[in-house]
């Protein structure tokens, strides 16, 4: 039976070209597309886990929905030394982080200013590679300010130049002091670079009765993919006023934009399997019905309804399994060479700074249980594509399609 | 004679009803797929750059030459009571409005963010913009420490509706100034005023800043004249004239990368209409080869022939869009009506600053572009089985198969 499949597959060379060439192109066009989307979505994802914000932070129950000094981590040791004893945990360190206003000669502005360990953030976040003037933070480093660019450039101040500070301790009450501004940043997120200023926590602490208090603590991982996993573990040992959240929490917004928009890829790419289902169907279809005859004789010397529609299957199964074959490797090549090799659109970070773009390079994601289910979809269609000729040609009599004209 | 040939036509083209059938069916249902995708992607630009010409820049707006690279009080345009005044004479210009706009800290007991406070006159902005359609909770007003809030701003502060909020900022002498405000009503405007802008009376705001009530930082104008833009700059030297697309070129990027995403889906998609009618003509035409045979035979010109083969394509084509434009416009009207709910996704599309159901736009053009593609896609499908005609000799395909 296959061996026949295989001659009529050579013999209607008309049905077969189109059915190969479109189950090709489906193929191809999905694997690609969906890295496409899938890259884009995670590159998003690592830009701003890489800028701030962690993969896991620790916070105390109700400082994210109420915040403010009654919700601080009152004991950060304490936490930490429930981190060190977990897996998967590469790196952890504290942040006290205040609202305030920020002024130089001239001009105020509205700030975020936090207290970090310099040596540690290193390691966790882009602040120190991101560095465009002056210097990064040491532990006693004192009172420098580390300060995002567009946020000097909000205050007009230059390196060297001293910016007050006015905001409220961790005990609400009144804290104020003087900066000296002795670096600038820039990570590309143009919110965090226009409103975040940094300095030591051996300083900051001092001035906001902070020592051993934080606003969290934010943790990276040896994988980002075990997040969940680390998640629960940490939570299995930490004390029960702390909460350990995950970055598909912290990011909700973008994680449900990411899937709006993979909603939408998806509902394009449909279109396209709906037009192509039917025209191989349609193929399917008109290449059996030009066979009733030759079905009909099959019929008359003894192929049972069962051979038939067995026929039918090899033809089509040998028809996208080559097709498939052949878009597969070419499609995971291209998705794995641009998962190295990322497009770069220049200016698109510009454009879209304000939906949190910091990068104008694009990767396409490769991961190989992505490209199976992908392929596997574009199989089932061409199988469903062969039911209705099957059930058309399996309704004729043997006697009724030998003299089909 | 034209007559018969049509009628040749018709029968035929569903002589093989089954097949034509399945022709019909892939044009109505990627049709209507292709004109509901385009027409809620339509939706969703068109809704950004409605509510970002409504709640903030209009058609042009007006700034003075430095304020939108540093947007401090030394920057305000000075002179902006008597500049709104003159362009409310103009009769090209159908609203304007005046605002004053400043950066600064906004805080509760717990919370703090940056904020712009927005200092404006409520009637002017609801004929500016149906201000009072952005409402989505609490009261249209302001009073002397009322405010309005944007919606991502509030949730950020984890303010509502009677909620006090401490706004902090510099004022024009240079001191730093706080002013007590109780949100009266949560707004849902544009994506970036929504993340940050608080609504305040702009004579409130312009006593707290201590500047006079001649100045705004803004001045934004309704118009539908093309030449406006070029007038004003020429009466207005000092000041910068800009329009929407000069303001928000994120947006006209958005919207030209719909326009390419959706031209490039229609092209496939017709192209692959196109395969599929194809094979079914080419099929259709071998299938009654000797029938053309015979026709030829008997003397009927080629002309004569070629005219029923794009006929019965044309009849086949036009019979799959009439479905298919039915089918896309009761889904367009659904969704022009009821729209595309994806409030699960509310926090997600509020990054993007849209709204929570999806409203399609419906338009001429997508049926009348609809049309003319698959008219093309039917009437080039039948250029191969013509051809095919054309090199036929009648008395071979006569003797050949019986």
């Amino acid at each position: 039976m296959f061996s026949l499949a295989l001659k009529n597959i050579l013999f209607y060379r008309g049905r077969s070209i189109t059915t190969f060439v479109l189950t090709f192109f489906s193929a191809l066009m999905f694997i690609v597309y969906v890295a496409l989307m899938d890259g884009s979505h995670g590159s998003m994802l690592k830009n701003a886990l890489k800028v701030y914000t962690g993969a896991i932070e620790i916070y105390k129950k109700g400082y994210r929905e109420e915040g403010g000094n009654d919700y601080l981590i009152e004991d950060v040791a304490s936490v930490e030394k429930v981190l060190s004893k977990v897996e998967g945990i590469s790196d952890y360190t504290s942040r006290y982080e205040t609202y305030g206003l920020l002024s130089s000669k001239d001009r105020s502005t509205a700030a975020m200013v936090a207290g970090i360990e310099p040596q540690k953030e290193r390691k966790l976040s882009e602040l120190y590679s991101t560095l465009v003037s002056g210097e990064y933070l040491s532990e006693n480093s004192g009172n420098c300010l580390y300060a995002g660019v567009d946020l000097v450039k909000k205050l007009q101040v230059k390196l060297g130049d001293e910016v007050s500070f006015v905001g409220s301790a961790s005990d609400n009450s009144f804290a104020a002091d003087l900066f000296k501004l002795c670096g600038t940043f820039r990570t590309g997120a143009f919110e965090f670079d226009s409103t975040a200023a940094f300095l030591s926590r051996s300083y900051f602490d001092e001035l906001m009765y902070a020592k051993n208090k934080a606003s969290y603590i934010t943790i990276r991982l040896d994988d980002l993919n075990k997040v969940d996993a680390v998640n629960e573990e940490i939570i299995k040992h930490l004390d029960s006023q702390y909460e350990s959240v995950t970055w598909k929490v912290l990011m909700k917004s973008m994680v449900q934009a990411m899937q709006v928009d993979s909603i939408f890829g998806y509902i394009s790419i449909v279109l396209f399997f709906v037009v192509i289902f039917f025209v191989i169907m349609i193929f399917g279809f008109i290449n059996v019905s030009s066979r009733v005859r030759e079905f009909g004789t099959l019929r008359s010397i003894g192929l049972t309804r069962g051979k038939i529609r067995l026929l039918l299957f090899n033809e089509i199964f040998i028809l996208s399994t080559t097709a498939i074959l052949l878009a597969t490797p070419i499609g995971a090549y291209i998705a794995y060479y641009f998962s190295l090799h990322p497009f770069v659109m220049e200016g698109i970070s510009e454009t879209y700074k304000d939906y949190g773009v910091v990068s104008d390079e694009i990767p396409l994601a490769f991961n190989l249980f992505t490209i199976s289910w992908n392929v596997a979809v574009i199989y089932l269609l061409n199988f469903l594509s062969i039911i209705y000729p099957i059930r058309y040609i399996n309704a004729f009599k043997p006697v009724e399609a030998s003299h089909h004209v | 004679m034209f007559r018969l040939i049509l009628k040749l036509a018709w029968k035929n083209a569903f002589l093989r009803l089954s097949r034509t059938l399945l022709v019909v069916i892939m044009i109505a249902v990627s049709m209507s797929m292709m004109l509901s995708i385009q027409g809620i992607y339509d939706g969703m630009t068109s809704n950004l750059i409605d509510k970002t010409k409504r709640s903030d820049c209009g058609e042009i707006s007006l700034y003075n030459s430095h304020y939108r690279l540093n947007k401090n009080l030394d920057n305000v345009i000075k002179d902006a009571k008597g500049i709104e005044a003159s362009l409310n004479e103009r009769p090209d210009v159908q609203a304007v409005v005046r605002r004053l706009s400043v950066d600064g800290l906004s805080a509760t007991a717990r919370k703090s963010a940056f904020s712009s406070v927005v200092g404006i006159e409520l009637d002017d902005e609801i004929a500016f913009g149906r201000f009072d359609q952005f409402l989505v909770d609490g009261k249209l007003e302001l009073g002397k420490r009322g405010a309005l809030i944007g919606k991502e701003l509030a949730k950020t502060l984890k303010v509502h509706v009677g909620s006090k909020v401490i706004f902090s900022t510099q004022d024009s002498s240079g001191e730093i100034n706080a002013m007590a405000l109780k949100i009266r009503g949560i707004m849902q405007t544009s994506m970036v005023l929504d993340r940050s802008a608080l609504y305040v009376d702009r004579r409130h705001l312009e006593r707290f800043l201590g500047v006079s009530d001649t100045v705004a930082t803004q001045i934004a104008i309704r118009t539908e004249s093309s030449t406006l833009q070029a007038t004003l700059q020429k009466a207005y030297p000092q000041l910068s004239v800009m329009d929407f697309l000069e303001l928000n070129p994120m947006l006209k990027q958005m919207q030209d990368m719909m326009h390419i995403f959706n031209s490039i889906t229609f092209f496939i998609v017709i192209l692959v209409v196109f395969i599929g009618i194809l094979g079914v003509m080419y099929v259709s035409v071998l299938d009654r080869i000797r029938e053309f045979g015979i026709m030829r035979a008997v003397g009927m010109e080629y002309k004569y022939i070629r005219r029923e083969v794009l006929l019965e394509a044309l009849f086949v084509g036009v019979v799959g869009y009439v479905v298919g434009a039915i089918l896309g416009l009761l889904s367009l009207l659904y969704l022009h009506h009821y729209g595309l709910n994806l409030s699960q996704f509310s926090e997600g599309l509020a990054s993007f600053g849209l709204d929570t159901v999806l409203y399609a736009d419906i338009s001429p053009i997508y049926f009348i572009n609809t049309f003319l593609a698959i008219l093309s896609a039917s009437l080039l499908s039948v250029l191969l089985p013509l051809r095919k005609i054309k090199h036929l000799n009648p008395i071979e395909v006569i003797k050949a198969e019986t």
